[in-house]
């Protein structure tokens, strides 16, 4: 295998930036699209439907033929899909409202920082460990150079990650302040304080996989924790997954944490003020950062590109067929889908906490479940050794 | 192509540490408390910026993690809530103008002769390595590795006073923050 250039590791790294950005920009959307629909089944209706004409073409036909035989149409499950275009516009096009009393540049800085702190961390998830593909010969500068799973799998990527998320909250705190209102004021200092607080334990149930692997690289502690381990390594991968999944939705800022969004006390939270595309660079870095906090729970609890969950692939590895026992980006990606789908489920069951009680659950439980969880990490890697 | 990416990755560390200072300018000279502490967090990611292009990843990470994602959050809440601008009337910083001249000298002094030292002096020509019993164990260890049996093996009591030192300081805080209250 030849050593690449300069010029080309850069070319590879470009490439494979494109291809995460592509999948970003994938999921993020249907993510918002499910969310409509999803929400709408949990509670009894239909989800988006209105875009395209009800009862006129040959949609319109099909449609009523099926409300004639009593039916829900088929079609009105899938007629959302060009809301998501709709959507895209109307963030596009909408008038950027700037309050005249607001900081120019922090009103403008905020909502780009919190959207590029969010697609950054994206840079220390691996998909799949080594190899994705190698580039055919007749592809011009990169013929024959393989491209890496992971854009940046470096030796420290569990600390980056975790960096880059924590520079995502400059963009809440800055937004509210600069809004130069109350409202967004007193719900940037409640997210803010509410995301600090989560990231202590949100740490802690990371470090978990830290000492069971031994390793704060991505891939390798996804084989670590997919393959690598004896049978009790289940015990704490469970709690601390679910220690883990309960933080992320706090730090994302979802409900039942939804601080920011608890519009009967505080309007809509730090981007009242917000309108238009700056709004929209919050609304996708939340889905964004739901994606990173997913790709990290796939990656270390849920086995990442491998099949089965929770350390079991390492146990049941011999029986499976051959084309099962192997790493592949798909089942990572399923993965994270299915945690996406959790995020919603949850929104559409669980009621918002009170402020106090979201400090309460972070200090008073999940810190010391996080500390049970690292206590049971440190004696299975005793055991296993 | 190939010749000028080069000159860029050798001088990377350059580039960050121009925008450090730039950063660390801002911080000094903008008239706004929080364009200042942006400023400041600006020159922490240069900072680790410069980590990362010397290859010392752990210390670049560490340093994004806790100066930009840790303290400036602090800063920033305490500029946000403290009301600055009565402060800035008050001119109370008048009087030491001369003693602050004076310390900026001996440090300039100082700092000038670190770096003729560094640039021009013996050390310049000879390399710095590691520690030898930190890099003998036979096997390539990340830089994170390394740190840690650095901190934890071979100097396990100087890091633990230094933990217990900030378990002063934080206890030390609430308890002066309690007797205000009172």
């Amino acid at each position: 295998m030849p050593t690449p250039t300069l010029t080309q590791t850069l070319v590879i790294a470009l490439i494979q930036a494109i291809l995460v950005v592509i999948f970003i920009f994938v999921i993020v959307p249907l993510t918002i699209y499910a969310e409509r629909k999803v929400l709408g089944h949990i509670q009894l209706r239909l989800g988006a439907t209105r875009i395209a004409g009800t009862h006129t073409g040959l949609t319109g036909l099909v449609n009523r033929s099926m409300w004639k035989l009593g039916k829900v149409p088929v079609l009105a499950y899938w007629r959302g899909i060009p809301m998501l275009v709709g959507d895209i516009l109307k963030m596009i096009l909408k008038e950027d409202v700037r309050p005249t009393k607001a900081d120019r540049f922090v009103f403008f800085l905020a909502p780009s920082l919190s959207f590029v702190a969010a697609v950054m961390a994206f840079a220390a998830v691996s998909f799949v460990p080594g190899t994705f593909f190698t580039f055919p010969k007749w592809v011009p500068l990169v013929g024959g150079l393989p491209l890496s799973g992971g854009m940046a799998d470096v030796n420290v990527g569990l600390l980056w990650i975790l960096g880059i998320a924590s520079v995502g909250v400059y963009g809440i705190v800055l937004a509210g302040w600069a809004s130069n209102s109350k409202y967004p004021l007193l719900g940037s200092l409640r997210s803010g304080a509410q995301i600090v607080s989560y990231e202590v334990p949100l740490t802690l149930s990371l470090l978990a996989p830290v000492l069971m692997s031994g390793s704060l690289q991505f891939s390798h502690m996804a084989t670590t924790m997919a393959t690598g381990l004896p049978f009790w390594g289940i015990v704490p991968q469970m709690l601390g997954f679910l220690v883990y999944f309960t933080c992320g939705f706090a730090e994302t800022n979802r409900l039942p944490f939804d601080m920011p969004e608890a519009e009967n006390e505080l309007v809509a939270g730090f981007h009242t003020e917000y309108s238009g595309m700056k709004f929209g660079f919050f609304y996708l870095g939340e889905y964004i950062n739901m994606a990173v906090v997913s790709a990290l729970a796939a990656g270390f609890f849920l086995g990442g590109p491998w099949l089965l969950p929770f350390g079991l692939q390492g146990l049941v590895n011999p029986y499976l067929p051959a084309w099962l026992g192997q790493p592949c980006a798909l089942f990572f990606v399923v993965k994270i889908v299915l945690l996406l789908f959790v995020f919603i489920w949850v929104r559409g069951t669980i009621p918002r906490y009170r402020y106090d009680q979201i400090m309460a659950v972070a200090w008073k439980y999940l810190i010391p479940l996080a500390l049970v969880n690292l206590l049971l990490a440190a004696m299975v890697r005793y055991l296993a050794v | 192509m190939e010749s000028l990416l080069l000159k860029i990755g050798q001088n990377l560390f350059l580039i960050f540490a121009v925008m450090a200072l730039a950063g660390a300018a801002v911080m000094v000279f903008a008239r706004n408390a929080v364009h200042s502490v942006i400023g400041f967090l600006f020159a922490m990611l240069s900072v680790a910026g410069c980590y990362l292009s010397l290859g010392a990843e752990f210390m670049g990470v560490a340093q994004l993690l806790i100066y930009a994602g840790g303290i400036v959050v602090l800063f920033l809440f305490v500029v946000m809530l403290v009301e600055l601008s009565k402060a800035r009337e008050a001119r109370r910083f008048q009087g030491q103008t001369p003693f602050a001249l004076l310390l900026v000298g001996a440090g300039l002094v100082a700092f000038v002769g670190i770096f003729w030292q560094t640039i021009f002096g013996a050390s310049a020509t000879e390399p710095l390595t590691l520690s030898q019993n930190l890099v003998s164990h036979g096997e390539t260890l990340g830089n994170a590795q390394m740190v840690s049996r650095g901190l934890f093996a071979e100097y396990l009591l100087p890091f633990e006073i230094l933990s217990v030192i900030l378990l002063v300081a934080l206890v030390g805080a609430v308890v002066l923050a309690k007797a205000e209250r009172v």
